[in-house]
């Protein structure tokens, strides 16, 4: 049975039929909102409301995207209204996060670490890549970090991911790419402090 | 890192991704065979997104997974009128 029939059997009140479909899509909700959020806490808090919320509101869900997206625009909701209430940082225009040189006229911000890290998990445990990958995503403000992990870790296309959040093409793009600069330039700053010797022999 | 290298990074997501002309996709490839900063860069842009991807796989927690079981029965039965 395809999906969108598991969908309409619980429309019509059919508790089994939901749970096929939370069965299907928890884990992947889960990991997803672990990453959006980089806390465990605030993940279970958020995945349990969202299945809450889709009960109430599956007589709306109209089969326009898939029924996991269709989660994920609830579970990114209900993360929006947790992270508007906390104070966040923005993040420094672009240009800092581009190499020293790359900018017209004085900025010095604009240093970004050119550590040539290659591949860390030839150096590394998964784990300690993990663990600084989690850190440097939840430095990274609500607005970029979620248009980041809607392209790269749910894999929607840019056009999908302006019209989950609600902004334009063009600025979904600004919001993927400054969050990527960002966590990159997190990570090679990382790896070079805390691991630099080690990888320059690898390498 | 010239002037060319800013404009060029403002490019490099869409070339990492695979979403731009090929003419200018040759031009890119020529400029990484010549600029080893604009190489890091690519290189490592590249790794940010296998790192978040490859990372460790989450799973609904057992005792969340229990919870979850009775809440969401809870709420249905409210919702379809079941007792």
């Amino acid at each position: 049975m395809n999906e969108i029939e598991i969908v309409k059997r619980a429309q019509a009140g059919d508790f089994g039929a939901f749970t096929e479909l939370v069965n299907a899509h928890k884990d992947k909700l889960y990991a997803f909102v672990r990453k959006l959020t980089g806390d465990p806490e605030d993940t279970n808090d958020i995945v349990q409301d969202t299945f809450l919320k889709a009960i109430d509101k599956i007589d709306q869900f109209r089969g326009e995207s898939s029924f996991g997206t269709w989660l994920t625009s609830i579970a990114l909701n209900q993360a929006r209204g947790m992270f508007a209430k906390r104070k966040q940082t923005d993040l420094r225009p672009l240009e800092d996060y581009l190499p020293a040189g790359a900018t017209n006229g004085p900025n010095p911000l604009a240093n970004a670490s050119l550590f040539d890290w290659r591949d860390p998990l030839s150096v590394l445990e998964a784990a300690e890549i993990n663990e600084l990958v989690e850190e440097g995503l939840a430095g990274i403000p609500f607005k970029y970090r979620e248009a980041f992990l809607l392209r790269y870790v749910e894999e929607m296309s840019v056009k999908e991911v302006a019209a989950t959040i609600g902004q334009s093409e063009a600025a979904t793009k600004s919001r993927i790419l400054r969050a990527r600069l960002a966590l990159r330039d997190f990570l090679s700053r990382r790896f070079e402090g805390n691991y630099g010797e080690k990888m320059r022999r690898v390498h | 890192m010239a002037r060319k290298c800013e404009e060029f990074i403002k490019g490099l997501a869409d070339y990492i991704d695979g979403d731009i002309e090929p003419e200018l996709c040759d031009e890119i490839e020529k400029h990484i065979g010549k600029c080893n900063n604009c190489r890091i860069m690519v290189d490592t842009m590249r790794q940010t997104v296998s790192l978040c991807r490859e990372g460790k796989e989450e799973r609904l927690p057992e005792a969340l997974e229990r919870k979850l079981t009775g809440m969401l029965k809870e709420r249905w039965d409210k919702k379809f009128g079941h007792s």
